[in-house]
């Protein structure tokens, strides 16, 4: 990634430039993708330019951009992570069945869930790491194990969490409501992380595998805290659902795993490690999550969302994979 | 860019002369979402052409602004599309639901922002929203006083126990087993799990006739059409047999000289909804209980006068009066309510 210090013919800077902005290109296409459906809802919907808009978007997407703020770290790593769904079915229940009402206690299981989110990717991380199995199949198995665990505790939907844990989603600091803060907050982390030693090892193993390790990274410690960061987050974002749907859902999750992977590759996140960026994430996740309200305003049948979405996924797919073509043309 | 906003506009200025705004005259239509959260079977199908039929003719024509909105399987969805439908303030939401619980907090909203909420078929909890519904503890009961009568209070049953883990198949099995225990002589020799659906009902069935020499009645969850067709590949007679309403099944015990008795959960409980918001907006006068339950009929080869449940009505199965051998046997039966009349036809979509 740092600049080659070899002097360099205007062609090749030249070349170099192009090739950077192409890098740029899926999460270019995906801003553009956003102002479009907005734009266009706007010409429906009035007060859609509003921070009441913000407020309630953010909050019908949150539990989709936490979620996927995890899946990014792994696929930025190379990986994926399909356990997602077990940990946040695992959470929401947990949650519903041991709240009660005291802050207190509120506060001292929600630190447990997210420890045991990320003891769960930690976990994830090694057997991958140490048994060298694909990360496909060893979170498709933790997804099947934990869902079965969260059945044992709760076979259907139901528990209960405080009334005061439920505003969460609607409650308004400084004009701005409480999912506004948090992705706000996760944004700040982002660009915290990303320049930190981990988050680089996470990039360059995500990368080349051979490089980092011949640099001295250790692969195993890497994928215990991608894995596990993925897990915490997942974490997070089952307490934040539970504050939507005040109950424990036992098969909740996976309506989150393959949206997830959508709303990074919608994003410009690569499937094939080393490149994306969280905004993009974000940006994939709230083009997911508006397209809906997009078909509501159209008052079209609601069927036109997934083809809509569909359609989007291919736009994005499309710009990665020139991005990336273009990315080995340099290479050769 | 020019074109597309061309068309853009055009298409807004057509949806704001159709559509209308939110209404305030009395005379206006009360404006009625249906949030529904699955379209992936027959019921669901035929419950959302109940609803758009029952807004059309009748006393709730004109009265009524219906907008349908699905929301595509997940609770997450059906929360994001309550949140818009929220948002149009309209007089009136009405839901089949995701989740028993899941919905709860949104609905609250809904309902803190002054619009009626009614669950209906698969309800909610939330105690500002009524929830409509048949009554399936009396279901499975009348079904199993029907069972027992029919073999004079003695003989082996087998029974569906349904989809494994789920709620309402657990009920429902409870229910069957607290009536045929009032029969000494009866004796449940086996159980299958039908899953809802004729493939696994078949081969539950037949698995258990291989197993039981004698097999004089089978209480089924869903379709009691597998449960014949094992019946006959076994070369064993047609036992009396319950079911649900299904048009097939009422077709084929009507058909083939089978002994039936078929529960209903109707499609139409979406009109009812509606009839349900209209009247409490039109008195202001709400239930008493949030808990309103719609009185379903049954059907049976031949009449049966409940003692357990005196007054329940049973209606004998007529073919092309309310089992319909040229239609779907995917339609749900009985088509259609007292107060308005949806045609065979309209309910399975074939007008």
């Amino acid at each position: 990634m740092s600049d080659s210090p070899k002097p360099r013919g205007r062609f090749d800077r030249l070349m170099s430039a192009w090739v950077r902005s192409l890098d740029r290109t899926p999460f270019l296409v995906a801003l553009i993708m956003l102002a479009a459906i907005v734009v266009a809802r706007s010409r429906f919907q009035s007060g859609v330019f509003s921070l009441e808009e913000l407020n309630l978007a953010t909050a019908s997407a949150l539990t989709l951009m936490l979620a996927a703020a995890g899946q990014t770290i792994v696929l930025i790593r190379g990986g994926i992570d399909l356990s997602i769904g077990g940990v946040i079915s695992l959470g929401t229940v947990l949650a519903a069945t041991t709240f009660g009402d005291d802050p207190l206690q509120v506060a001292g299981w929600s630190l447990v869930i997210l420890a045991i989110g990320f003891a769960i990717g930690a976990l994830n991380g090694v057997l991958i790491t140490v048994l060298r199995l694909q990360p496909f199949l060893v979170t498709l198995a933790g997804w099947s194990i934990l869902t079965g665990i969260a059945l044992t505790i709760l076979p259907t939907d139901g528990g209960s969490v405080p009334s005061w844990w439920t505003g969460f989603g609607y409650s308004i600091f400084l004009g701005l409501s409480g999912p506004v803060w948090v992705l706000m907050a996760l944004i700040l982390f982002w660009y915290w992380f990303r320049a930190t030693r981990l988050g680089i090892v996470i990039q360059a193993t995500g990368s080349s595998e051979r490089s980092a390790v011949l640099s001295g990274v250790s692969i195993l410690r890497a994928n215990i805290a991608t894995y596990g960061l993925s897990g915490l987050f997942a974490a997070a974002a089952a307490l934040y659902l539970t504050t939507q749907t005040g109950t424990g859902s036992p098969l909740i999750g996976r309506d989150y795993i393959l949206p997830s992977v959508a709303a990074a590759v919608v994003g410009g996140v690569s499937l094939f490690g080393g490149r994306g960026h969280l905004v993009g994430t974000i940006i994939g996740a709230f083009i997911l999550t508006i397209i809906g309200d997009l078909v509501f305003a159209l008052r079209v049948s609601s069927y036109w969302q997934p083809v809509m979405a569909g359609l989007i996924l291919l736009g994005a797919v499309l710009a990665s994979s020139l991005a990336e073509k273009s990315a080995k043309g340099q290479d050769r | 860019m020019s074109l597309k906003s061309l068309l853009l506009g055009g298409v807004l200025a057509a949806a704001t002369t159709l559509t209308g705004l939110a209404p305030a005259a009395a005379a206006d239509p009360y404006v009625i979402y249906l949030s529904n959260n699955f379209m992936g079977n027959d019921w669901r199908q035929q419950m959302i052409r109940s609803a758009e039929i029952a807004t059309k003719k009748g006393p709730l024509a004109g009265r009524v602004d219906l907008r349908i909105e699905q929301a595509e399987g997940t609770v997450q969805a059906q929360i994001n599309s309550l949140n818009n439908i929220i948002r149009q303030k309209p007089h009136a939401i009405l839901v089949d639901a995701a989740s028993v619980t899941a919905l709860n907090p949104t609905l609250k909203r809904a309902c803190d922002a002054g619009i009626l909420v009614i669950s209906f078929d698969q309800t909610v909890d939330e105690p500002c929203a009524y929830a409509l519904s048949v009554d399936w503890d009396f279901i499975p009961r009348v079904l199993a006083e029907w069972v027992a009568e029919k073999l004079g209070g003695k003989g082996n049953v087998i029974i569906d126990r349904g989809l494994a883990g789920y709620e309402a198949s657990i009920a429902t099995t409870k229910a069957t087993e607290e009536v045929l225990a009032k029969y000494p002589d009866i004796k449940i020799v086996g159980y299958f799990n039908g899953d809802f659906a004729p493939g696994p009902e078949q081969s539950g069935v037949a698995a258990l006739l291989a197993a039981n020499p004698q097999v004089d009645a089978v209480v089924n969850m869903a379709y009691g059409t597998g449960a014949m067709q094992a019946l006959k590949d076994a070369g064993r007679p047609l036992v009396p047999v319950t079911a649900f309403s299904f048009n097939g099944s009422a077709v084929a015990c009507g058909g083939e000289g089978a002994s039936c008795i078929l529960g209903s959960n109707p499609p139409f409980l979406s009109s009812e909804a509606i009839k349900l918001a209209v009247e409490i907006l039109d008195t202001g006068k709400r239930p008493e209980n949030r808990a309103v339950i719609y009185k379903n009929d049954f059907f049976a080869t031949e009449l049966f006068p409940s003692k357990l449940f005196p007054g329940t009505e049973v209606q004998p199965i007529e073919l092309g009066k309310n089992a319909f051998p040229d239609l779907s046997p995917g339609l749900f039966l009985p088509v259609s309510p007292t107060w308005v009349e949806i045609t065979p036809e309209e309910a399975a979509g074939k007008s």
